[in-house]
């Protein structure tokens, strides 16, 4: 088959661009470090969350040192908690998931950005900076009130996330403490 | 062989004399089968008024979707929102299935039968057949079009305000579901008359190569087949008997996977009618030749290997689908640059071929020499360009992790914006000015219209689609009806978040005064009367047919190939994904996406009472299990 | 091929149209390569990586 020279240089550096790109990819994973939403957490059946004790009362809690885990539910047409508080200059991992239809979660103008589809859990893992505010929206058309549905992170200095939510991050009361406060 | 044998002879001393109209080219290799003497409508009068009707299907979807496309851009900027902001995702949910999929597809319908017909030089087989095709996709986009329009009114109930994804657990009236799968029907049938025709063809010659035209469109044929099997089976075996009451759940990763599954490839489908129009009838606008037929038949079986198992690429930051599946399917879509770099070369090349013999010099200058003032020329070299910034955004799109950046913003619909919008929509208008009159007989009522319409579309896209892709950077999220938000502003880059809603606005508003534009010339070429002489020809590729290998031309082992890499990419991940959530997913209940309220609660109530009984059951029985899979 | 630049004429070009060197068309082409490139250096290296809110698990 006879292709003309020029055109062989063209898909060289087609070839070339190609794993430019994939090449990227692969430096974003390796070296910063970007990891993707995926399949690491169990199923979920979304009628019943409030008998799971992550999302029964969606809340940010400690679960390390600097390690936070933030459940978040989005719901039509909201998230909860409103506002989620976090700590600045902490590692936190946002367990997001749905108790209707798909959502979006994104954190506006940042990278933390995932889709909410029911029964499943999303997570992301984040390292904040110093103490801000983010817009948190629902990016997935889901029902007639979708462009309602916001929240805001609060990134908050560590002492004052500590005081704010005071007895509630440590593990052993919540599993307790939603159970009853959640339904009534 | 003898006619293949005589194809190297006859093309070159037929070049030495006419480069731009062919005299005769009885081989049928598909650049010169029509005979100069003869517009379509001459030579096949009964295949004429189809392809005429799926235009005028096609416009008519053209004309909906577009009145609502300026509404939805005035009501999203601010500028104007004479409707409620529920109603902006019905007219969003129209707008998306009236152009990417009747507009687009009865286009292609069109473009696909005539270029078939004319390429092998020989009727379909059964016109009756083609009708019957014609009429099972009209009532079925009709159906599916009255379940969306109907939202507007809380008289009928019905609606359908699921967008063009349909992602369950929202759900349509089973009219909209049913529509659809009318409507997939008719494409497979009209797939199967190609197919029919071509093989009555393969008898009565059966050593010749496959002409370039209906190589084009066998191949991209089968891709739709081998697409939307996972639509069918989404559709069919999930969404429709769970709107009628059938099963109670399904599992919305599973269908949002089938739906992307057909939903990557749909793109190729959009996108290879403009292909076929760029290979085959621009560098014949140009006065140039095609540069390339074997590298047109590589990248049209590159595009039937790769353009599915690549669907997963649109769930990159989706929950319950692990990271290894979303890195294969990036590689493959990555790979898929390569038909459309390709194209880009081998096309601009016909085209400065033609610049060159009218004597165009220099390393740009050839590019004055161009046929600028024909508005089928220019739409489609303008149509090029924006596939070509395009390709960028795509880029970006197809990056794995850079789709945290992205996802979801309205970057994405400023990047399809440019690919269907314009690389597809804008060829089909400008194509329309130079097959019309091969289809009707009738001149084109103003080639001046014509002229600035496409100049306009272009420029209004330039300006929106732009400033969808900054807003898309600061965090602006796609299909919404309010994108300002309470809680936060967004940053300032590009300009700021409200001078690019004004972009938006003046480039919607050019964009909808171009399509008023395009549909009365239309109209008014409707009202022209026949006359002879219009026709044109398609001129002789500079590398024919003979140069590519005869592998190429054996669709049943790309065909074959094709289905094994879709099996690949996606037997493990749709394995996975069942065995996550079960095959109707792991609980949860319908959405249905009826506006009125009232019968919202009629048919909700007994689920809910059913739900809240079952719940008290559960309580007194002491707890259930839920949906743990 | 191989043809010098003297012998891409208009005549030439109809004679032997397999003669025929794009070099506009290779020129283009190489712009919008280089655009690409550039481009994506800077939304990937410098848009994308350089945002707030890494996520990095």
């Amino acid at each position: 088959m006879h292709v003309h020279s020029y055109e062989k240089i063209w898909l060289a550096l087609g070839l070339g661009l190609i794993l430019l790109l994939i090449g990227s990819v692969t430096y974003g994973a390796v070296g910063p470090g970007v990891s993707m939403v995926a399949a690491d957490q169990p199923t979920v059946d979304p009628t019943a969350l409030d008998e799971d004790d992550r999302f029964a009362e969606p809340r940010v809690e400690q679960v390390g040192e600097n390690e936070y885990e933030a459940y978040v539910v989005a719901y039509q047409f909201g998230f909860e908690p409103d506002p989620i508080v976090i700590p600045a200059n902490s590692t936190v991992t946002f367990m997001v998931t749905s108790r209707d239809v798909t959502h979006g979660f994104e954190v506006v103008g940042t990278n933390a950005n995932t889709m909410v589809i029911p029964g499943e859990v999303s997570t992301l893992t984040v390292e904040t900076g110093g103490p801000t505010e983010y817009g948190v929206i629902c990016n997935e058309y889901c029902g007639a009130a979708h462009h309602g549905m916001e929240a805001t992170i609060e990134v908050v200095p560590q002492d004052e996330f500590e005081s704010s939510t005071g007895g509630s991050t440590d593990s052993g009361g919540s599993t307790d403490g939603d159970g009853s406060g959640g339904d009534q | 062989m003898t006619a293949t044998a005589d194809a190297p002879a006859t093309t070159s001393p037929d070049a030495t004399n006419e480069p731009v109209t062919n005299e005769d080219d009885p081989d049928g290799d598909g650049d010169g089968a029509a005979t100069p003497e003869g517009t379509f409508y001459d030579r096949f009068p009964a295949e004429a008024r189809i392809v005429r009707a799926t235009f005028l299907g096609a416009f008519l979807a053209f004309a909906i979707g577009t009145t609502f496309g300026i509404i939805q851009t005035l009501h999203r900027t601010g500028i104007a929102r004479p409707f409620s902001s529920v109603d902006y995702y019905t007219f969003l949910t129209a707008h998306g299935v009236f152009l990417v999929l009747s507009f687009t597809i009865f286009f292609l319908v069109g473009v696909f039968t005539w270029a078939l017909v004319r390429s092998l030089d020989r009727p379909l087989v059964n016109t009756r057949f083609s009708w019957a095709w014609y009429g099972l996709m009209a009532v079925g986009m009709t159906l599916t079009g009255i379940t969306i329009l109907a939202g507007f009114t809380s008289a009928v109930d019905l609606s359908a305000d699921v967008l063009f994804t349909f992602y369950a657990p929202l759900q349509a009236h089973p009219l909209f579901y049913g529509g659809l799968a009318v409507f997939l029907v008719g494409t497979w049938l009209a797939g199967l008359d190609w197919w029919r025709t071509y093989l009555a063809w393969r008898r009565e010659n059966p050593d010749e190569r496959i002409p370039l035209q209906t190589f084009m469109v066998l191949t991209t044929t089968i891709m739709w087949y081998v697409a939307t099997s996972a639509l069918a089976i989404s559709v069919l075996f999930f969404l429709l008997p769970w709107s009628l009451g059938l099963i109670e759940t399904v599992n919305p990763t599973l269908t949002r996977t089938l739906f992307w599954f057909f939903g990557h490839p749909v793109v190729y489908f959009w996108l290879m009618p403009a292909y076929l129009l760029w290979y085959t009838v621009l560098p014949s606008i140009a006065g140039g030749r095609l540069f390339s037929d074997p590298l047109a038949r590589v990248v049209f079986v590159l595009f039937l290997l790769l353009s599915t198992p690549v669907g997963i690429h649109h769930q990159y930051l989706d929950p319950g689908i692990a990271e290894g599946f979303k890195f294969v399917s990036m590689t493959n879509t990555m790979f898929l640059l390569l038909p459309s770099l390709l194209t880009a070369f081998t096309v601009v090349a016909s085209v400065e071929y033609g610049a060159r013999v009218r004597g165009g010099t220099g390393l740009f200058g050839w590019l004055r020499t161009l046929p600028w003032r024909d508005p089928a020329f220019t739409g489609m070299m303008l149509a090029g360009l924006m596939f070509a910034a395009g390709g960028y955004s795509g880029m970006v799109n197809a990056g794995m992790n850079i789709n945290y950046l992205i996802h979801n913003t309205i970057w994405v619909p400023g990047h399809f914006h440019l690919t269907v919008g314009t690389a597809v929509a804008l060829t089909f208008m400008a194509a329309t000015y130079w097959l019309w009159p091969q289809i009707t007989n009738k001149p084109i009522y103003s080639k001046q219209i014509g002229l600035a319409q496409v100049v306009l579309w272009f420029a209004g896209m330039a300006l929106m689609s732009n400033a969808m892709h900054a807003q898309g950077l600061l965090g602006a999220p796609r299909r919404t009806a309010e994108p300002e938000y309470a809680g936060f502003e967004y940053g300032t880059a590009f300009g700021g978040f409200q001078e690019l809603n004004v972009q938006i606005a003046i480039g919607g508003t050019i964009l909808f005064a171009s399509a008023v534009l395009f549909l009365s010339n239309v109209v008014l070429t409707m009202g022209n009367s026949r006359t002879d002489g219009l026709a044109e020809t398609i001129s002789e590729p500079i590398s024919g047919p003979e140069d590519a290998p005869l592998v190429l031309d054996n669709i049943r082992l790309w065909g074959g190939i094709a289905v094994l890499l879709v099996l690949l990419a996606y037997a493990l991940p749709i394995v996975a994904i069942i065995q996550r959530g079960g095959l109707f997913g792991p609980g949860g209940e319908a959405f249905p996406m009826v506006l009125d309220a009232l019968s919202i609660l009629v048919d909700r109530a007994p689920d809910a009472i059913a739900l809240l009984t079952d719940r008290a059951v559960d309580a007194l029985g002491g707890g259930r299990l839920g949906g743990w899979p | 091929m191989g043809t010098t630049d003297s012998e891409q004429t208009a005549a030439g070009l109809i004679e032997d149209p397999k003669s025929f060197d794009p070099k506009g068309t290779l020129a283009l082409i190489l712009v919008y390569f280089c655009i690409l490139v550039t481009m994506w250096v800077y939304i990937y290296f410098v848009e994308f990586l350089g945002n707030d809110l890494i996520v990095v698990g």
